[in-house]
């Protein structure tokens, strides 16, 4: 078969180097569209033999975008493992830090990362589809306030965590260190200007992209919908929560499929390994691989804000229950299967963030002194779980009875998306590729796809180049000879 | 006036990619008391947090670029940063961060320079420099010691000492 191949190329940065393939036939219509991203190796042989205390702080230094999420299912996991249970100060606490975290994550997505989609818009040129081109279309003041509540948002995580970075609250049944109540007022006035920004958040996604009907027939175009099951954690009501509580499954149809303890996981998700990736492609276990498919046949499922909204029955707290509901409503009910409704979502969550803060930061119990339950168990197994910004994160430690670490393994959010995410890629390049014709919009609209899932490449931390090329290299699949190349 | 601030980025769990850390702490030993030296695990917007009211910044970075053998040492500053950018999946480079503080108005380096060693990307998680950048890395600490040198007001470091640049940045061949 005369099959040529287009090659984006767009993260050449340490932080993530993925990479598009996109074969075409003779008549130049995508075969098939490959994405992939290479995996980063050795975790399990370099916890070998560490003490599991460790862990919280080492896997926190994996990642420079996602410290405060492997910190909290590291500890998490490090309760299971001793088998203790936190004090419920501790609990919030921990709670309290983590969503801080989701909020200034999800808002530092919505304005920089994802808003250049959205806010400045897919087709506008490439020069302004950037952090300037956001600013120049919210307003200057709106950058200054973006900047000025994460400032603060990181200083609240910093009083408690020690740093933002290598945080250092965890530990196996509880955290290290109290709220002072003399602090509180602080954090308090904090909590009200954050529940506004956060507001204030939603109705610019509002005015910008819901008043704008191009973008809603964007994001429910079928070129970027996906009919997969849904996974999410939900507290005791089945509502989102980010820090704890069981595993829901919901099927494509919405209804619930499974709900499970992290301790489960390994009843429901396997991994699956394609020979053209290294990456691991996680699926339902009791469902099965069935390939890059859709429906209730397959075990293919997201994770990540538009998953935890649908694998849950609504928002944790009321003004984001709001936002919830009308999010379901505009968009045709539950489940919503559009990748682009992603943006959207982490807004909704972002409410939820901002308003749960509140609630801790008025709870009496917050200033306990009780914040640590000592271990006395033998340690053998520990699973812990959170709802990182981009989706469910596993950390699973097995020790020895001395408490080092005989096996680890770590499922990130990517890992859990990658099925899906190399199905947006691929039903992307065909819906836009044709006859060979490969323009610079289309392949905004191509990465687009898996830009929504925020995806975690690698864990480097680096701030050049800085920019992202998009090498595109039409290549002759027999011979690999490049009879093409398109820059930017 | 702000403390000059020699910034390393890395992580030093995934080999070559801590170089700037390596070099921050070989720098470390014979620092000129008036000038500090961090290190940081993250990049994008948390280098607004580190160079808000600083002055004079180096970065010590490690890259891939693709077009250098591994171990070559780069050196850049402001006017080499392209400016609009293509965003990133997950976060704000080095120009997006310098586009956002001079549209915001934040008081940003005025001399900002970059030394930077080609890395192959790192696959696996570890500690410890691959020979080839461990072979380069006193090379790499001997350029960003002239460049700190020539910050020294007094100009004192020694014989390569130039005044500091009185606003933006200079060539490499100046230093």
């Amino acid at each position: 078969m005369n099959q040529r191949r287009v090659t984006i190329d767009p993260i050449t940065r340490l932080e993530g180097h993925g990479k598009i393939d996109i074969f075409l036939d003779e008549q130049g219509e995508v075969e098939r569209a490959y994405f992939q991203v290479p995996e980063l190796r050795g975790f399990e042989v370099f916890s070998l033999g560490r003490p599991a205390e460790d862990m919280p702080q080492i896997t926190s230094r994996i990642c420079g975008v996602c410290p405060t999420a492997h910190h909290m299912a590291s500890a998490k996991a490090l309760d299971d493992l001793y088998q203790v249970e936190p004090p419920p100060a501790a609990k919030k606490l921990r709670e309290l830090v983590y969503n801080t975290f989701m909020l200034e994550d999800h808002a530092l997505h919505v304005y920089i990362l994802g808003g250049p989609d959205f806010i400045v818009g897919p087709d506008a040129p490439p020069a302004l589809r950037n952090v300037v081109g956001v600013i120049q279309k919210v307003g200057l003041d709106v950058g200054k306030k973006v900047i000025s509540m994460r400032w603060r948002l990181r200083e609240l995580i910093t009083y408690l965590g020690g740093k933002v970075i290598h945080p250092v609250m965890g530990l196996p049944g509880g955290v290290a260190k109290a709220m002072d109540p003399a602090e509180l007022p602080k954090f308090k006035q904090l909590a009200e200007d954050g529940l506004e920004f956060a507001r204030f958040t939603l109705n610019v996604f509002k005015d910008i992209v819901l008043k704008n009907p191009a973008y809603v027939k964007l994001i429910t175009s079928d070129t970027f919908t996906h009919k997969t099951y849904y996974m999410g954690l939900v507290d005791a009501n089945n509502r989102v929560n980010f820090y704890d509580g069981q595993l829901r499954v919901v099927r494509p149809d919405g209804t619930e499929y499974a709900k499970f303890p992290a301790r489960k996981y390994l009843d429901y998700v396997a991994e699956h390994v394609e020979p053209w990736s290294t990456i691991k492609f996680c699926f339902l276990k009791p469902v099965g691989w069935k390939g890059f498919v859709e429906g209730s046949e397959s075990g293919v499922y997201a994770v990540a804000p538009l998953a935890r909204l649908n694998a849950a029955d609504g928002m944790a707290t009321p003004e984001a229950q709001k936002a919830c509901e009308e999010f379901f409503k505009t968009l045709g009910g539950r489940p919503v299967h559009h990748t682009l409704a992603t943006h959207w979502a982490r807004v909704v969550e972002i409410l939820q963030a901002a308003e749960r803060i509140r609630e801790l930061v008025n709870d009496p119990e917050i200033t306990s002194k009780e914040i640590r339950t000592i271990p006395t168990a033998v340690p053998k197994v520990g699973i812990g779980v959170v709802e990182a910004p981009r989706g469910t994160l596993f950390h699973h430690y097995e020790t020895d009875e001395r408490g080092l670490i005989t096996k680890a393994n770590l499922i990130v959010a990517t890992q859990n998306n990658s099925a899906r995410i190399a199905m947006s890629v691929d039903k992307a390049a065909k819906g836009l590729i044709h006859r060979g014709e490969v323009r610079e919009g289309l392949l905004n609209m191509i990465e687009m796809a898996f830009r929504a899932y925020d995806p975690c490449h690698g864990c480097g931390t680096h701030a050049l180049p800085g920019e992202m090329p998009l090498v595109v290299a039409l290549r002759d699949s027999a011979t690999g000879r490049v009879l093409r190349e398109i820059r930017r | 006036m702000s403390r000059p601030l020699v910034l390393a980025l890395g992580n030093d769990l995934l080999g070559d990619d801590g170089v700037g850390l390596a070099a921050a702490r070989l720098l470390r030993e014979d620092l000129p008391p008036h000038v500090d030296v961090e290190e940081t695990p993250t990049g994008g917007l948390d280098l607004l947090d580190w160079m808000e009211g600083r002055e004079r910044v180096l970065l010590l970075d490690a890259v891939v670029s693709g077009r250098h053998p591994p171990g070559t040492v780069l050196e850049l500053t402001r006017g080499d940063f392209k400016t609009g950018s293509l965003p990133s999946p997950h976060y704000a480079g080095l120009p997006d961060v310098l586009a956002l503080a001079e549209r915001l108005g934040i008081p940003f380096p005025r001399d900002l320079r970059v030394l930077a060693m080609e890395v192959e990307p790192p696959r696996e998680l570890g500690t410890g420099l691959s020979p080839v950048v461990r072979a380069a890395l006193p090379g790499f600490v001997d350029r960003a010691r002239r460049l700190i040198r020539a910050w020294d007001p007094a100009g004192a470091g020694g014989p390569r000492a130039a005044p500091p640049a009185p606003r933006g940045t200079r060539s490499p061949g100046e230093t």
